[in-house]
C-alpha cells in the first residue's frame, strides 16, 4: 500500500494527520514517521529557508521504483508507506519530507523508512537551493542521479 | 532539429525562462548535446566553470520521463529535460 506526492507549497502543506489515517491499520504493529525540515546551519552559513525543485513526473515514478524494490527486497507480509515532498520555498523548521511507514513488527518499520530516505536520496530527481541571512542563495551540489 | 532543454535545479540558473532551445543536427547523441549546451553557456557565461561543471556532471530524460544514456540519439523535434546531480529529502 503506498501513498505518494509532490505537494506544491504554494497550494497545500505536509500533513502528519494526513500520513497517520493512511498507514493507520490493526494489521500493523509498528509505524515509524521520518520527517524532514529545514536546517538553521549549514557549512557555517546561516539559513533562513530552503526552495525546492522537482521534476515531479520522475519523482513520483522514481518513489514507485523504490516501493516495488522494498518489497523485492525486504518480503514483509504486509507494508503501508506513505511519501510526500514539497516543491516551492518553505522556511527554517517546515516540513520538506515525510516518510511515514507501517508494519509488522518495529525491526521492519525502521529498517523500510531508513531503506526509503536513503534511496530517495540518490535515486529521486529532486533539488534544494538554500537561502541564507545575508541574503545570499545557493543551489546544493548534490549527487549524479543513480538509475537502475 | 529543434530541442526545448527543459531546466531543473541548478542548472536554473542557466537562463530566466524555465527552458533553453537548441537547434542541432539530426541523429545527434545525448553526449554530443552535452558538448553543444557546453558551448553555449562558454559563448553566453563567459566559460563559467561552475556551469560547466554542472553540465557535465548531469543526466538527462526524454519527453516520456525516462532517463536517457549518452549514446541515446536525438531523432526528433522534443523536449528534453537536464538532471543535474540530486539531493532532495
Amino acid at each position: 500500500m503506498l501513498h505518494t506526492k509532490i505537494i506544491d507549497i504554494k497550494d497545500e502543506k505536509i500533513e502528519l494527520s494526513k500520513a497517520e489515517k493512511f498507514i493507520a491499520s490493526s494489521r500493523f504493529g509498528a509505524s515509524v514517521y521520518f520527517v524532514g525540515t529545514v536546517r538553521d546551519l549549514n557549512n557555517n552559513k546561516k539559513v533562513i529557508g530552503m526552495t525546492y525543485d522537482s521534476h515531479d513526473p520522475i519523482v513520483i515514478k522514481s518513489f514507485e521504483e523504490i516501493y516495488q524494490d522494498s518489497i523485492t527486497r525486504f518480503k514483509y507480509e504486509n507494508q503501508a508507506v506513505f511519501i510526500e515532498h514539497v516543491k516551492g520555498y518553505i522556511n527554517l523548521g517546515e516540513i520538506s519530507i515525510l516518510i511515514a511507514v507501517a508494519c509488522k513488527h518495529r525491526d521492519q518499520a525502521y529498517e523500510l523508512s531508513r531503506f526509503f530516505i536513503e534511496e530517495i536520496k540518490k535515486r529521486s530527481p529532486i533539488w534544494k537551493k538554500e537561502h541564507y541571512q545575508d541574503g545570499e542563495s545557493e543551489w546544493l551540489e548534490g549527487n549524479p542521479i543513480q538509475v537502475k | 532539429m529543434k530541442i526545448k532543454l527543459e531546466l531543473f535545479g541548478a542548472s536554473r540558473d542557466f537562463s530566466n525562462k524555465d527552458h533553453l532551445e537548441f537547434d542541432i543536427q539530426n541523429n545527434l547523441k545525448i553526449k554530443d548535446f552535452r558538448k553543444e549546451i557546453i558551448n553555449y553557456l562558454d559563448e553566453n557565461f563567459k566559460g563559467n566553470k561552475m556551469f560547466k561543471k554542472i553540465v557535465e556532471n548531469s543526466s538527462f530524460c526524454s519527453e516520456d520521463n525516462n532517463i536517457i544514456k549518452d549514446d541515446y540519439k536525438i531523432t526528433k523535434d522534443q523536449k528534453i529535460g537536464i538532471i543535474p546531480p540530486i539531493g532532495g529529502g
